[in-house]
């Protein structure tokens, strides 16, 4: 692990167990309805302030947490225009089979490339430091895969482009 | 399978079973697509005597293999088994198996098979051979009239232009010095399109690093190379369109080497889109293996459950006093 990212996943890590301290709260606006008030945003007081731990100006998480449950949001490294292109498909792969994911969220923040919306249901019948666990695993990992297809896409290229070419002699 | 072959394996393996004298003549009329908007078409032209079999081939540009001398390739390779096209189709070839024109010797029989799986192969194969001769003769004027090899010149040698794709075309132009041929390649799929950057980088930097005998490639976006420039038509689709140049060096183009640089040079298509669909599926596929470890973390954060129905050694239920 590089030595900036230690310290960024630890701020995740605090950040996110110390937001994650959820309870059950029916909506104030409509009768017998029970949705996260981070999604809904009709009640101020049950909305806590958000927070954004930013590693660099390419990779952010912002944290919105509120009564009864919180909104993470990832910002994926993207350097070029492959990377780019593979943090698309990766992240649409995964929003596609969100239901399987019970915390994804179908679709991101706006500038954000993945979220994920915990709500005090998930907190009851999930331990919550393996939620957090799952957090820091993905953020861990995803950096790693991209630049891993990355890495196997151009060495793919060279070798079919050389062994291409070499027929030529 | 890295490499992708010249010859119609569908084609092949058909014919080969249907000439053999050993299996009884079976009625047959079958499609087989090939790259390139290519379709071959085997039947019997009489449904009642199946001994007699029709190859027939669809290829979109014929008009434009026409021009650049198709016809006699065909006459030249099949000659004794062509015959009029089948309505639909623009080349077809008859091959009776009573008259005696297949031969008996089983070698030889494979290599006639082979001959005709490689029927669009052939075909393509007219343009460059055009330019192939075209650039002897020019090499030989210009040795003549000693002229420096390499050198930049103008010329004005026609360049021959294929469409065979809808939007695609191949252009192949002869100089004394060299023969550059020009792929227009457009990418539908955002994702193609930077992942085949990526590898025409690859086939450019190529030459650079490692083969220092292969052709020359160049690779340009939108802007069409000035070989082509007066040619090509003005599309819609301007700026997703690609230009890849090879320009292959007098070392390519001797008597020995000349037939497999033109299958090989042929392919080039349909082997850089075919390896762009394999690199998204192993994506794919290391996507799936991801999710699937992530799921896994995931799963470990659910509580087991702790309500079980518990039995006692007889087998009745254990029921807890409250």
């Amino acid at each position: 692990m590089s030595q900036s990212l230690r310290p960024y996943l630890l701020a995740v890590r605090t950040s996110l167990t110390a937001a994650l301290c959820l309870e059950d709260f029916g909506s104030q606006v409509a009768e017998r309805h029970n949705v996260p008030e981070v999604e809904s945003g009709k009640s101020a007081e049950a909305l806590l302030n958000p927070m954004t731990i930013a590693r660099n100006e390419n990779e952010m998480v912002l944290i919105e947490p509120s009564i009864n449950s919180v909104r993470v949001s990832i910002r994926i490294k993207q350097a070029d225009e492959i990377e780019r292109i593979l943090v698309h498909q990766f992240t649409r792969f995964l929003t596609g089979r969100a239901e399987s994911f019970y915390i994804l969220r179908r679709k991101p923040v706006p500038g954000y490339s993945i979220s994920f919306l915990i709500t005090n249901f998930h907190t009851e019948t999930m331990l919550k430091h393996k939620l957090v666990d799952f957090i820091i695993e993905f953020m861990e990992v995803v950096d790693k895969e991209i630049s891993e297809m990355k890495l196997v896409l151009n060495a793919r290229a060279r070798f079919i482009a050389e062994s291409y070419l070499v027929a030529f002699d | 399978m890295l490499m992708l072959q010249y010859q119609n394996l569908l084609l092949q393996s058909v014919l080969s079973e249907r000439l053999d004298p050993e299996t009884p003549p079976l009625g047959i009329d079958q499609v087989v697509s090939d790259f390139d908007n290519v379709t071959f078409h085997i039947s019997n032209p009489d449904p009642k005597d199946k001994t007699v079999i029709m190859v027939s081939m669809y290829i979109k540009c014929f008009q434009d293999l026409v021009k650049c001398g198709a016809k006699k390739i065909l006459e030249r390779e099949y000659g004794p088994y062509l015959t009029e096209p089948e309505p639909g189709y623009d080349v077809s070839l008859l091959l009776n198996l009573t008259d005696g024109s297949i031969p008996s010797d089983p070698e030889q029989r494979d290599e006639l098979v082979n001959k005709i799986a490689l029927l669009k192969r052939n075909t393509f194969a007219a343009p460059f051979e055009k330019a192939f001769d075209k650039f002897d003769q020019l090499a030989e004027e210009a040795a003549a009239e000693g002229k420096d090899l390499y050198a930049p010149q103008k010329s004005d040698n026609e360049v021959m232009a294929i469409h065979y794709r809808d939007e695609e075309s191949i252009y192949v132009r002869p100089s004394y010095d060299r023969v550059t041929v020009i792929f227009s390649t457009i990418f539908k799929d955002e994702t193609d399109r930077i992942f085949g950057k990526v590898f025409l980088q690859e086939f450019v930097d190529a030459r650079r690093r490692a083969i220092q005998n292969a052709p020359q490639v160049l690779y340009t976006q939108k802007e069409p190379p000035l070989e082509i420039r007066d040619v090509v038509k003005p599309s819609s689709n301007a700026d997703n369109m690609g230009y890849v140049t090879f320009v292959l060096f007098p070392r390519h183009l001797v008597a020995s080497r000349r037939e497999n640089c033109i299958s090989h040079i042929q392919i080039f298509r349909d082997y850089f889109h075919y390896h762009i669909k394999c690199s998204k599926a192993y994506m794919h596929s290391r996507m799936r293996f991801r999710v699937s470890e992530f799921l896994k973390v995931l799963n470990r954060a659910k509580q087991e459950n702790v309500v079980k129905e518990k039995k006692t050694a007889s087998g009745r239920t254990f029921k807890h006093p409250n």
